[in-house]
């Protein structure tokens, strides 16, 4: 349990779009606390939200478990928390709901404003744990785990997959496929349309850093390319060395164009 | 501890794998034993050549089994490699390890069915077969809730862990680090001795010194210690010290006396996991159940240790050497009452507590060790008051002749030495104002259990000279605030206008050994009317 990661954009904070300050980056263990708001010296707040409409104190984000919770101290305000992936699946958090679980690995917190616009940061929880395939439905309390687990309906298990693809395929031995590949080979599947190239450089980080904390020996590398080449090999190695990804899961992707018989079974 | 998902769940369909009777090298199949992870397991027996004369019934391998079956075929190739990985691993550690408390690899044997796809090359480890595991002990103490005292009982649960501990001593000796350390590995044998089992994890330690290996990126939740959460996943996986076998050990410690209950609050196990991390980042203070006796309690709290670097200094040596001197102390009693009075044989040692300032008779929860703290016993720090010379071993009237040059002269009536009274609180030694929270007492009978219906009104204190007639080398056995037994008793005066002329003081408070003659056997004293029957066992 490692705790989450809250991220606010640049400008997000600004009303209008006009930038109003750094991103901001977060990470809170569990237990841990940020406050968040427009902030004043007597409300001090972690992350600071400079809309006028937003309250002083508007809410907290608490650290539970391997998730977090959110409190709304509007009492006016209702904030929606969206799942980016979720295909429109969102939560409604009511004015002064404390403690509000947060299913979500991907968030979107959404706080309205006057003007028809909103204020949102996003809240990573990448400590949530999925059993591994085999021996569910057995006491899972005591049982061994693989301790870095994935969600398999993620994008970012897509990415890892169609990074993985040449390798399982042994098509190529070495071939990682680069970013461009990567998009137009999701192109087809319902859910990257909009996929972009950035989308899929994040997803690399988010996996390479939040969910497998992967120490890549080419991290010093002088050119930013070369270092972000090192980690996708990286994380392809070792996934595959670990089970992470496994033949079964070449079934996640859309069929290959003129490769529809290449298609290998899949066995569970 | 366990999920509402229960037992047995319908999705273990390779648990029927193999039917009664199924050969399996020189054993078969008697019936299955659970399943988990990538291995179903099975009981077997011997029925190779011999077995049916019986000849050789107790060696290895020639009674019953564990036959533990890791499929490959019906996997995924790369499954398959995941799991014959797993089948190396302990195949290897099996091969290279042998220590009686370590569970025994017999054979490992490859089947070969091409009509069965599913056992088509699974790998079968056959292993010493265990009568059951400290997870099913602590299992059924959970279901009892305590009400009968089917619970591990303190000496119980120290042999346990102790066994545990020279296991893992061995282990880490070898230079390997188990890697899955938890109660379900822990397996208990027919006889009641430990041997750890399970070395799907076991890594063997590399690195420039041999202080760590790689480990797949795999552990059970509530035994990980806390830097694992953070552990970065490398080329080879995740790095592995012996110290993360210390904290599984911490772990188990608190179970084992808690009956089962992880020291970490959490309903779940990831609720447990973030508990630690709280605590292991300074947020939230170690809060051990007080069911823990103290000797366990400092150990489980070293055991968990919030980082590597302090756990380091707590090796499974070191702390198997804790273990054996607390436990010499505590069974050394039987040896103190040897070649004294045959009623006294056996007798428990009666424990002077640090903890209780006040009186207290109450016994500890579940019959375990009584403590007894006599009334207003001074509080005393840790690691004071060591006895100066053994007592263990029969500590004889010799002790007493051997120095008892005597008062020559010295008449009956008169006291023959002079004993300085020690208090093992320092800071009851510095002051003078004769708190009564720094005063000791004297017992009115030192063959009958040390308790307040035993101890006379006269109160002393550190420092305290008092005039000592003679001493009884086999009184009722003492443990100290810092774990010294002494069943050796001296009896002294007490002032004019006491209530008797006489009382005796535990030789553990004083740290003088006046030359005094042995005393004649004190004939019983009765108890006061009004004090209820003390001894509690």
């Amino acid at each position: 349990m490692s705790g989450v990661v809250i991220y606010l954009p640049q400008g997000a904070a600004g009303a209008g779009g006009e930038p109003r300050g750094d991103a901001v980056t977060l990470r809170l263990g569990p237990g841990e606390v940020a406050r968040f708001g427009r902030g004043s010296a007597t409300s001090p707040v972690e992350l600071r939200l400079d809309d006028e409409a937003i309250s002083r104190l508007a809410g907290e984000i608490r650290v539970t478990d391997d998730h977090w919770q959110l409190s709304n101290l509007s009492t006016t305000q209702s904030y929606l928390v969206e799942n980016p992936e979720g295909a429109g699946e969102y939560l409604r958090v009511p004015p002064r709901r404390a403690g509000a679980p947060i299913p979500f690995e991907f968030s979107r917190v959404v706080l309205p404003t006057r003007r028809n616009t909103t204020v949102a940061f996003q809240v990573f929880a990448p400590d949530h744990v999925y059993l591994d395939p085999d021996g569910l439905g057995d006491q899972w309390g005591s049982r061994t785990v693989t301790a870095y687990s994935l969600d398999e309906t993620a994008l970012y298990f897509l990415v890892l997959v169609a990074l993985c693809e040449p390798r399982l395929r042994d098509e190529s031995p070495v071939a990682v496929p680069t970013t461009p590949e990567i998009v137009e080979r999701l192109k087809s599947h319902p859910a990257c349309g909009r996929l972009t190239a950035r989308a899929v450089s994040s997803h690399i980080d988010y996996l390479a850093d939040e969910k497998m904390r992967i120490s890549t020996p080419t991290d010093y590398g002088p050119r930013r390319e070369a270092r972000r080449n090192g980690k996708r090999e990286t994380i392809v190695g070792l996934v595959l060395r670990f089970g992470l990804v496994r033949e079964e899961h070449l079934a996640l992707l859309p069929p290959r164009p003129g490769t529809g018989a290449h298609e290998r079974e899949t066995v569970r | 501890m366990h999920g509402v998902a229960g037992t047995s769940g319908p999705g273990d369909d390779r648990t029927e794998l193999l039917p009664r009777g199924y050969r399996i090298g020189d054993w078969e199949v008697t019936e299955p034993i659970g399943a988990g992870g990538w291995a179903t397991v099975y009981a077997g027996r011997f029925a190779g050549d011999g077995a049916a004369d019986g000849r050789g019934a107790g060696e290895p391998g020639r009674g019953a089994v564990a036959l533990k079956v890791l499929p490959t075929a019906g996997l995924a190739p790369r499954q398959a490699r995941k799991a014959a990985e797993t089948a190396r691993r302990e195949v290897e550690f099996g091969r290279r390890s042998s220590h009686p408390r370590l569970i025994r690899l017999l054979a490992s044997v490859v089947l070969g069915e091409p009509d069965l796809p599913v056992l088509d090359g699974a790998v079968v480890l056959v292993m010493e077969r265990a009568e059951r595991s400290l997870r099913d002990l602590l299992d059924a103490e959970a279901t009892d809730g305590g009400v009968t005292d089917a619970g591990v009982t303190e000496a119980e649960g120290a042999r346990l862990l102790a066994e545990i501990c020279e296991g893992l001593a061995h282990l880490h000796r070898s230079g390997w680090v188990h890697g899955d350390l938890k109660p379900d590995n822990i397996l208990l044998m027919a006889d009641g001795s430990v041997k750890l089992s399970d070395f799907g994890l076991a890594t063997e330690l590399t690195g420039t010194r041999g202080t760590h290996g790689y480990a797949p990126p795999m552990g059970t939740f509530d035994y990980l210690p806390p830097e694992r959460w953070k552990a970065p996943l490398g080329e080879y996986g995740v790095e592995v010290r012996p110290s993360a076998d210390i904290w599984a050990l911490g772990i188990m410690i608190h179970e084992v006396f808690a009956s089962g209950a992880p020291p970490f609050p959490g309903a779940t196990p990831m609720a447990r996991a973030a508990a630690t991390q709280e605590y292991a980042e300074g947020r939230a203070p170690l809060r051990l159940d007080s069911a823990v006796p103290p000797f366990w309690r400092a150990l489980a709290a070293d055991c968990l240790a919030p980082t590597h670097a302090a756990r380091a200094a707590h090796t499974a040596e070191s702390l198997l050497a804790r273990i054996a001197t607390d436990r010499q102390a505590t069974e050394a009693e039987p040896t103190v009452g040897a070649g004294g009075d045959p009623a006294l044989r056996g007798r428990r040692p009666w424990r002077v507590s640090r903890r209780t300032s006040r009186p207290s008779r109450r016994p500890t929860r579940r019959g375990r060790r009584t403590r007894v703290a006599l009334a207003a016993v001074a509080v005393c720090t840790v690691g004071a008051a060591i006895w100066p010379y053994a007592v263990r071993g029969g500590a004889s009237g010799s002790h007493g002749a051997a120095r008892a040059s005597g008062t020559p002269g010295a008449t009956a009536a008169e006291a023959t030495g002079r004993i300085r009274v020690f208090n093992a609180e320092k800071s009851c030694r510095d002051r003078t104002d004769r708190d009564p929270q720094c005063s000791l007492g004297l017992a009115i009978d030192p063959t009958r259990p040390y308790t307040i219906d035993n101890v006379v009104p006269t109160r002393v204190w550190h420092g305290d000279e008092l005039a000592v007639d003679c001493l009884l080398p086999q009184g009722i056995p003492i443990i100290d605030e810092a774990d010294t037994l002494s069943a050796v008793w001296y009896r002294v005066r007490l002032p004019r206008g006491a209530t008797r002329p006489t009382a005796w003081l535990p030789a553990v408070r004083s740290k003088d050994h006046p030359s005094v003659p042995e005393c004649p056997r004190p004939a019983p004293v009765t108890a006061p009317a009004s004090a209820p029957a003390p001894a509690r066992r």
